[in-house]
């Protein structure tokens, strides 16, 4: 292709909320952190572009609502996403118990082509703070056993692992749309003759 | 609705909510540098700040700029439930919005290489300013195309319009159709895994730019076929369809910016708002000596479908097989495609073209060329066979030299180059000079005759309001709930009459000074006219092969 334009990747982050996805986003993108929670309302856009193998990428981060109450909403989000970031705060454990859920839900929703090898990252978040109580040998273990999802624990407050988490996230995206390169079938000839003639009832009336 | 739960209600429908989230969103925190001790850099963290404030874009905050606190019922699922207010609005706030669009993005390609790789289109005012935009996503949210601007720099408004789709469609199972703020209107249509939005300030109806969108869409088509774009996103919902499309972006751009919105003045747009083409006013013996000449050499090619002779925008002759036609859609189609390849000129050309409302499955194939570089009108010859390229190549030569023996390629030039007919018409129309514009469309052809465009539409200014008087009679004659017949309207600048009889529609603008008796005068004299020229500026039936 002559005009070969920049991949874009569609990235979900999914997570119980408070986790600290909202923040994530912003310590990745914006390179800042508020201590302060405002909920995410519905799902917030944004857009970085990174580099991965000398490749240009713009990332398209949907950063959805954690809250209950939003994911009737969510679910319309997540069809089409190239990688799904799935969040749970150390210091929480249902947090941690609710990935399946949430891994599940979002199969099921996307229904991705290819189920078992679609990129999901897991991270988790808030290891800056001294209460931790999800330990990393049983996050790792709950990644293995869903065909080693890559995991990374992070702190959006530090800024800890958090470049490197998302790089990881654009490069596996990245994998997989590189699979799936050529779509050049041609289609079948047209068939003349058969009584699939124009369409009688056109409401723009007339032909020219 | 409910108004707590869903950020769409929220902006559109409640304002005490909106202020709500405005506080929640808009302020910047106080303690945020002290918390995680980064205090040192005022400077540094304003910049950080305002980067934030563009790059990051919540649904609410979107909304809020483009639909601002218009109250009421603003998401309109019903096309014919807009109300005469907004239109009012519309008027009074696009002549703000012209003069905010001092200056106007033309992207003439879609080889973008960006010269402004972080360019914030979304605080750009010449960006905002714009009359009309026209968005193209998948159902996945992923860009697809911007009529203005980069839409690699867009990716956030288009989750933005997602979401607003997405939503109607999941929690109301219904699906948008357009919303109507600050006299913009926001009109939706939602197609095989696209979604296409317009967002206009012009004075097009929700049903024009609906059927602008379509036109869009098939043009789309027209490069991937229906079913080769389906299979696409039946196997890959995350597919990047720009990868398909790249090298037609022109021919979307060139099929959007027909009116007055990319600054044009041209009667092209006319074609669009009547559905229809216009014909190439041509002697009926020069008309008949050319379709004759197509048949001698085409009647035995297998397998040829059409053929195609325009020029100048205009249909000089169409000959087809038995039992097949051409909508005006797909003729547009065509149209649009001769008009912004230049190629053409210089080469016989081989190529692919779907005609979606002919067959969205599948290609034809289409040899085009321009008969003779002393002719410019191009021909196309389209067949279902992809191997026929020589058969049709050497039957186009045989056309050409017959069409130049019998001096039809002369008097195709005579119409290019000294508009005989076209002058003849507009004599016809100076012998009234109260009359400055008409429309005239049979009813039993999609075919459009209109003069030349002349004072005062000349320039930019008036011929938007010939546009916006052309929209505004054209939606009201064919307004689904309350078609009408006749409408007859003293303007401050202008005599507006829509007339529609069994046998034509008539749309015509007169000076303003004009009494009734004289215009019904007028009028009586133009359709005797175009009765009498009729062949001349219209072809009643297609000969066949």
């Amino acid at each position: 292709m002559a005009t070969r334009k920049k991949s874009l990747l569609k990235v979900i982050i999914l997570g119980d909320s408070s986790v600290g996805k909202t923040s994530l986003m912003n310590q990745y993108v914006n390179k800042r952190f508020s201590n302060q929670y405002k909920a995410t309302i519905g799902a917030d856009f944004c857009t970085k572009e990174v580099v991965v193998d000398d490749r240009v990428v713009t990332m398209q981060i949907w950063d959805t609502a954690g809250q209950e109450r939003f994911q009737s909403l969510g679910v319309a989000f997540y069809r089409g996403a190239d990688c799904c970031v799935l969040v749970y705060d150390v210091t929480a454990p249902n947090s941690f118990k609710n990935l399946d859920s949430w891994r599940d839900e979002f199969l099921i929703q996307a229904s991705p082509r290819d189920p078992e090898h679609f990129p999901f990252v897991v991270l988790g978040n808030k290891v800056d703070l001294d209460n931790r109580q999800v330990s990393t040998r049983r996050a790792q273990q709950w990644c293995q056993s869903k065909n080693d999802i890559p995991y990374y624990e992070t702190s959006a407050k530090e800024g800890i692992n958090v470049e490197m988490a998302f790089q990881t996230i654009a490069k596996n995206a990245l994998q997989q749309e590189a699979e799936a390169e050529i779509y050049n079938e041609f289609p079948d000839q047209i068939r003349l003759n058969s009584d699939r003639n124009n369409r009688p009832g056109n409401a723009d009336n007339c032909q020219c | 609705m409910e108004i707590e739960q869903t950020p769409t209600n929220v902006a559109t429908s409640d304002t005490n909510s909106t202020s709500e989230y405005l506080d929640a969103e808009g302020e910047s925190d106080p303690d945020e540098g002290v918390a995680d001790g980064v205090d040192e850099q005022d400077d540094y963290y304003q910049e950080q700040e305002r980067e934030a404030e563009a790059q990051r874009h919540s649904i609410i905050s979107e909304l809020r700029g483009e639909l601002g606190t218009r109250t009421g019922n603003a998401l309109s699922p019903d096309p014919g439930a807009e109300s005469g207010q907004s239109k009012d609005l519309a008027a009074s706030v696009e002549s703000l919005a012209l003069s905010a669009s001092a200056s106007v993005k033309t992207e003439d390609s879609g080889n973008t290489v960006d010269d402004e790789p972080d360019h914030d289109y979304q605080n750009d005012s010449a960006w905002c300013g714009q009359k009309k935009h026209i968005f193209i996503l998948s159902e996945a949210g992923k860009p697809i195309y911007s009529l203005h601007g980069s839409e690699d720099k867009l990716v956030t408004l288009f989750g933005v319009i997602q979401a607003l789709v997405s939503f109607v469609q999941h929690s109301q199972q219904d699906a948008i159709t357009s919303i109507h703020a600050r006299g913009i209107k926001f009109v939706f249509i939602q197609r095989n895994s696209l979604i296409l939005v317009a967002a206009s300030r012009t004075n097009m109806s929700v049903q024009q730019l609906q059927r602008q969108l379509s036109d869009v869409y098939n043009q789309i088509l027209s490069t991937l076929t229906y079913s080769h774009m389906s299979k696409i996103f039946e196997k890959r919902k995350n597919f990047d369809l720009r990868r398909l499309l790249s090298g037609s972006e022109r021919l979307i751009y060139n099929l959007l910016s027909n009116d007055s919105s990319s600054k044009r003045v041209s009667n092209n747009v006319f074609d669009f708002l009547t559905n229809s083409i216009r014909v190439f006013p041509l002697a009926t013996s020069t008309r008949s000596n050319i379709i004759s000449a197509i048949q001698a050499n085409c009647s035995k090619i297998k397998d040829l479908v059409f053929a195609v002779l325009i020029a100048n925008n205009q249909l000089i002759a169409l000959v087809r097989m038995k039992k097949y036609s051409i909508h005006p859609a797909d003729l547009r189609l065509i149209f649009n495609l001769i008009e912004c390849s230049q190629s053409f000129k210089t080469y016989e050309n081989w190529t692919p073209i779907c005609l979606p409302i002919f067959d969205k499955n599948g290609y034809l194939h289409a040899h085009v060329s321009y008969l003779a570089e002393d002719c410019q009108a191009c021909l196309l010859l389209l067949s279902v066979d992809r191997n026929a390229f020589f058969t049709l190549s050497e039957a186009k030569a045989r056309i050409t030299e017959k069409l130049r023996k019998n001096h039809c390629l002369d008097a195709i030039n005579e119409g290019l180059q000294q508009p005989y007919n076209d002058a003849k018409l507009y004599e016809q129309v100076l012998s009234v000079p109260e009359l400055r514009h008409f429309l005239y469309k049979p009813k039993t052809t999609a075919q459009l005759l209109c003069p030349m465009l002349r004072h005062p539409y000349k320039s930019l200014e008036e011929f938007e309001r010939l546009e916006a008087v052309y929209c505004n009679i054209l939606h009201r004659i064919h307004n689904n709930a309350r078609p009408l017949k006749l409408i007859y309207e003293v303007r401050e600048r202008e005599i507006v009459l829509a007339w529609v009889t069994a046998t034509y529609e008539l749309y015509a603008v007169f000076e303003p000074i004009v009494d009734k008796a004289t215009v019904i005068k007028y009028v009586d004299k133009l359709i005797k006219w175009i009765e009498k020229e009729y062949d001349v500026y219209f072809i009643r039936t297609h000969a066949t092969f």
